[in-house]
């Protein structure tokens, strides 16, 4: 890991890289607070770099044409689809992703099973909002985006945040009823079991979506 | 904690009858909504999918495709892709010439797909070379520089072209059953481009419609689909030649298929193949039987290097698809409401090579009867070969074919008939004891129950069909119910080992996609060998130690896995108690074992920790065996016998609105049902439906694969619409039926998505009073049926005047 300061210019300065014999320029990525530097293609897709250079696994690819959501980074705290960022555009970013999410204290505490993480990560583990979790990272991170601009959203505003975002498995029950409660929207209900008929047991619903 | 472990009498004593559901010990753990294992992992990003896979040494590969989808190879020269720096291999048929190379066909009931292709492709997407090198890039680039001739040889895309007189054929050869296949899957009525063929024969079909009152005759059809799971195949490869060994990390469903497949290939034997299956994301059949295996196999192999493949969304929209299908159906009722025949033509677009088409058309074939009772039925069920991506396994299974089919002709005879269409399912439901088409005696049926419940869920009553909402809005409800078999018969084992300190090992091949099976069974575990759950831990398939297990789908897993997990843990849990016995002075069969203690029956102060008793008696481990092992099978003349080991039952109901300007459906309310007998983890059982529900809807309302010239026009998200949350019905419900005390386990990772289509498709007619009989209903379709509606009607008024 390399120290921004120690970054030496390129010739030419500021903006302009020279690509090496291989195709490469040198970058410093500013990743979860720490600086990296690698040289990257100038075709190279931030997701790419996350996964492969810094072994950050949590950003997934689902589409590489921005429609999923699986690849989501936040940069200087927007979500972004990082397999349409181009990482050498990434140099003096905020760049976070899943694994630099940190618990803000208070609640949950560093013990037990929620300790160390935040609170969206920490409402998505109560609520099982996911199945095969491959797009859990990319909707925690658009609700940590948009709860950082905003600490009191709408549903409408959630939803929203969560438009650019598929869950195959269909957790988006799930999904919502997480997101309310780290939003601090009222919920709809919970888990109960029903009345009995006829000698069968009927469960009450999850809590559902809405428009 | 009560009546919680004293069932092992029952248990063992029926373990030799294959169609009895192992029952279950009622214990802390099953029952209740436990976190899933490792959950932590899926929230903080680090879950080992088998993208993260890395080892040293590795190379990385990308397959070339066929542009055409039938063509004759005249040429191919590689040597320019050879010699880009940083290749490490390139991969084509005539790799397979050699003396001592692998067999070049794999398939898990024909050998006929070729693991890259040699004179001839089938499909636009047959792989025809692989390249293998440092880095994705580099590959990416050596594709470009392989060269390939075709000449284009006229192809058959669609089922009717496949099987029209002179039609060009995609095998030359008729498919044969490979060595030691599955012993439900036979192929019948081979010629042409039929894969195979199902039949089904109950009483006298010709005879029964001619006496029917009335006989509604339509043809349905469903497209092809894709199971989008959001992580691609990834498969990682390494042959080791000194060794004469392989070992592979994939993301498959079917560790143990992938082994046979693999073992065949390369003519190991399977203590030479390993296969290591880490948690996927996503599978919905897509992952069932060896898919890209033996392709990053064989370039490993002939790299000397381990070889890794991740598909690309594209290309992974090319790996298999749902079959499309176009379905006659003929049912015959009195004027009562009473079925008396049905005939069916199910015709199957089973795309270039056969994968499991011969057993999915089987099943999708007697599943065109449904939760009836029919006395007379004729059922043809084909599989075809067509030049398109392969299809196979799909959640569903043929059966959201079927189903499609057959509840939309059930309120389509219902509107002939002028009854209503929940009345006329509820006259002609199967009821236990009742046989089913196939003369299986049906041990349980809970349609009525289903149905009734669907019903209610959207306030349904005969007049309350269909309405008009706000701004003009059609509004309109329907209700589905289905039967769905499970894989029979099937094999599944496992063993469980307690260690000294009170802690177990599952070990089972049973495959972590979402779906929560590992913490299903350790649940069960813990709950038969009386520990608690946090002392169990579930290992991942690995073939080279964990026991066999026929596949991870069909519904399967909870039941058949948990069955055997169930028995495995007794064997330990017995052992503990016969330990136990001299040093707590009582008889084995007066010890309890739960919650990690050792205690006499009635007299819970003489105990001991299961840790202290293997202390005390000097012991190390306790191993324990357990299976499930099912029997059954169908006549093929006459598709009599035992289809099912036991069978999956579901409902649903829908409210849709449908903007009549623009013919777009609303989903207003979602409701589906499944029997369950027992629930061992509530939230996870949930999710399955909540699963179940959208991929229904979404194959309703939004999904298909669009060819052009047999070329795939669609595939990627961004012209691959699947449901998003804004799609969302504003209600959706899922609600499991369940029994009190030792009821069976029911799989329930696919009951709730075949009746949510059909349900859907009603809601849709009774809407607007037209119906939609292909999928997906997409705001096209529903004007054009409207639009007709309208000109039939016009039609018939017309007519009326004239005949005045
Ligand atoms: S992988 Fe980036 S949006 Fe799908
Ligand atoms: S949980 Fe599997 S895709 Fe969302």
């Amino acid at each position: 890991m390399t120290a921004l300061h120690e970054v030496p210019a390129e010739g030419g300065g500021g903006d302009v890289k020279v690509p090496d014999a291989d195709g490469r320029v040198p970058v410093v990525l500013l990743v979860n607070g720490a600086p990296h530097r690698v040289h990257v293609r100038t075709t190279e897709v931030l997701l790419d770099v996350l996964r492969e250079d810094l072994k950050l696994v949590g950003a997934r690819n689902g589409c590489g044409v921005g429609m999923c959501g699986a690849c989501t980074i936040l940069r200087d705290g927007r979500a972004v689809s990082s397999c349409l960022t181009l990482a050498v555009l990434c140099e003096g970013a905020d760049l976070r992703t899943i694994e630099g999410l940190r618990g803000g204290g208070g609640e949950g505490g560093e013990g037990g099973e929620g300790g160390g993480l935040s609170r969206v990560q920490r409402a998505f583990l109560e609520h099982r909002a996911f199945q095969c979790s491959y797009c859990t990272s990319g909707f925690i991170l658009a609700l940590e985006a948009l709860l950082a601009v905003d600490s009191h959203p709408t549903e409408a505003a959630v939803r929203e945040a969560f438009s650019g975002h598929l869950c195959r498995c269909g957790s988006y029950s799930r999904i919502m009823a997480a997101a309310r409660q780290a939003a601090g929207l009222p919920s709809r209900g919970g888990l109960a079991r029903g009345a009995v008929t006829g000698g069968v047991t009927g469960c009450a619903p999850d809590e559902e979506p809405g428009r | 904690m009560s009546g919680t472990l004293d069932d092992s009498g029952a248990a063992d004593s029926r373990a030799g009858d294959s169609r009895a559901a192992v029952p279950v010990a009622v214990g802390a753990a099953v029952g209740q909504s436990i976190d899933v294992l490792q959950a932590r992992s899926r929230v903080d990003g680090t879950v080992e999918f088998a993208l993260n896979a890395e080892v040293p040494g590795m190379t990385h590969a990308r397959l070339l495709r066929s542009p055409y989808a039938h063509a004759r190879i005249v040429s191919m020269d590689v040597s320019a892709a050879e010699r880009l720096p940083g290749v490490v291999s390139v991969l084509t048929a005539a790799d397979f010439d050699r003396p001592g190379a692998p067999h070049r066909y794999h398939g898990p009931v024909v050998r006929d797909q070729p693991v890259v292709c040699g004179r001839r492709v089938r499909f636009a997407g047959d792989p025809v070379a692989a390249v293998a090198a440092e880095s994705e890039e580099i590959a990416t680039a050596a594709l470009d520089r392989i060269e390939v001739v075709y000449e284009e040889l006229p192809r058959v895309t669609t089922v009717e072209e496949a099987m029209a007189d002179g039609a060009p054929l995609v095998h030359d050869r008729p498919p044969e059953v490979r060595d030691h296949g599955y012993a439900d899957v036979r192929l019948a009525g081979v010629g042409g481009n039929v894969c195979t063929k199902f039949q089904l024969r109950k009483g006298d079909v010709d005879a029964a419609l001619a006496g029917s009152d009335v006989v509604v005759d339509r043809t349905y059809h469903t497209p092809a689909v894709q199971h989008v799971t959001m992580e691609p195949h990834v498969v990682l490869a390494t042959y080791d030649r000194r060794a004469c060994a392989l070992s592979v990390l994939s993301s498959t469903q079917g560790p143990f298929a992938v082994r046979d497949a693999l073992c065949e290939m390369f003519r190991l034997p399977s203590s030479s193949v390993r296969v290591v299956v880490p948690p996927l994301g996503g599978g919905y059949g897509a992952k069932t039987y060896a898919k890209f295996e033996p392709v990053a196999a064989a370039l490993s192999w002939k790299a000397g290097r381990p070889v890794k493949l991740v598909l690309p969304r594209d290309e992974d929209f090319l790996s298999l698809t749902k079959h499309a299908a176009t379905i006659r159906m003929r049912t015959g009722a009195t004027f009562e409401g009473r079925l008396v025949a049905r005939d069916v033509q199910i015709f199957f677009n089973g795309g270039a090579y056969a994968d499991i088409s011969p057993r999915l058309i089987k099943n999708g074939g007697y599943s065109c009867v449904g939760p009836y009772d029919i006395p007379h039925v004729r059922i043809d069920s084909y599989a075809l070969y067509t030049n398109l991506p392969p299809a196979g396994a799909y959640r569903g299974y043929g059966v959201s074919q079927a189903a499609w089919a057959y509840e939309q002709q059930m309120d389509e005879l219902a509107d002939v008939l002028g009854i209503d269409p929940v009345e006329l399912r509820r006259r002609n439901l199967l009821v236990k004891g009742e046989a089913y088409a196939t003369g299986e005696i049906m041990d349980e049926a809970h349609w009525e129950a289903l149905l009734d419940k669907a019903a209610a869920a959207v306030d349904w009553s005969p007049d309350s069909r269909r309405g008009t909402g706000p701004s003009g809005r059609l509004r309109g409800k329907g209700v589905a119910v289905i039967l769905k078999s499970t894989v029979t018969p099937s094999t599944t084992h496992a063993a469980v080992r307690l260690d000294a300190d009170g802690t177990m090992q599952v070990f089972s091949s049973a495959v972590e996609m979402g779906q929560g099976a590992h913490t299903v069974l350790a649940q069960l575990a813990a709950d038969a060998a009386g520990i608690p759950v946090a002392n169990v831990h579930v290992t991942a398939p690995d073939t080279q130690y964990t026991p066999y297990d026929q596949t991870t789908s069909s519904s399967r897993t909870t039941r058949a896995m948990g069955g055997a997990v169930t028995k495995a843990a007794r064997v330990v849990r017995d052992r503990v108690r016969r330990l136990a016995s001299e040093l707590l002075e009582a008889d084995p069969d007066d010890l309890v074992v739960s919650g990690g203690t050792v205690f006499v029956a009635g007299v819970p102060s003489r105990n001991l920790s299961v840790a202290e008793v293997c202390y005390r008696t000097r012991t190390g481990s306790i191993s324990g065996d357990g299976d499930v092992v099912t029997s059954g099978g169908l006549d093929p003349e006459t598709g009599q016998g035992v289809a099912s080991d036991h069978w999956h039952e579901g409902a649903a109901s829908a409210e849709v609105e449908i903007d009549p300007a623009t013919g777009k459906v609303y989903v207003t309310n979602l409701y589906v049902a499944a029997y369950a007998g027992r629930v061992v983890n509530p939230k996870l059982a949930r999710l399955q439906m909540h699963g179940s529900a959208l991929f229904g809807m979404s194959h309703a309302l939004y999904e298909e694969l669009v060819f052009d010239n047999g070329v795939l026009t669609n595939p990627n998200l961004s012209e691959y619409s699947i449901v998003s949350m804004g799609d969302m019905p504003r209600h959706l419900e899922v609600e499991l039926l369940e029994e009190p005390g030792e009821a069976g386990i029911h799989g329930l990772g696919e009951t709730g998505l075949p009746p949510v289509i059909a349900a859907l498709g009603n809601a849709v007619a009774s809407a607007t009073g037209a119906r939609v009989r292909q999928l997906p209903m997409t705001p096209e379709r529903v004007l054009q049926a409207m639009e007709a509606r309208g000109a039939t009607e016009e039609r018939d008024a017309l007519r009326g005047l004239e005949e005045r």
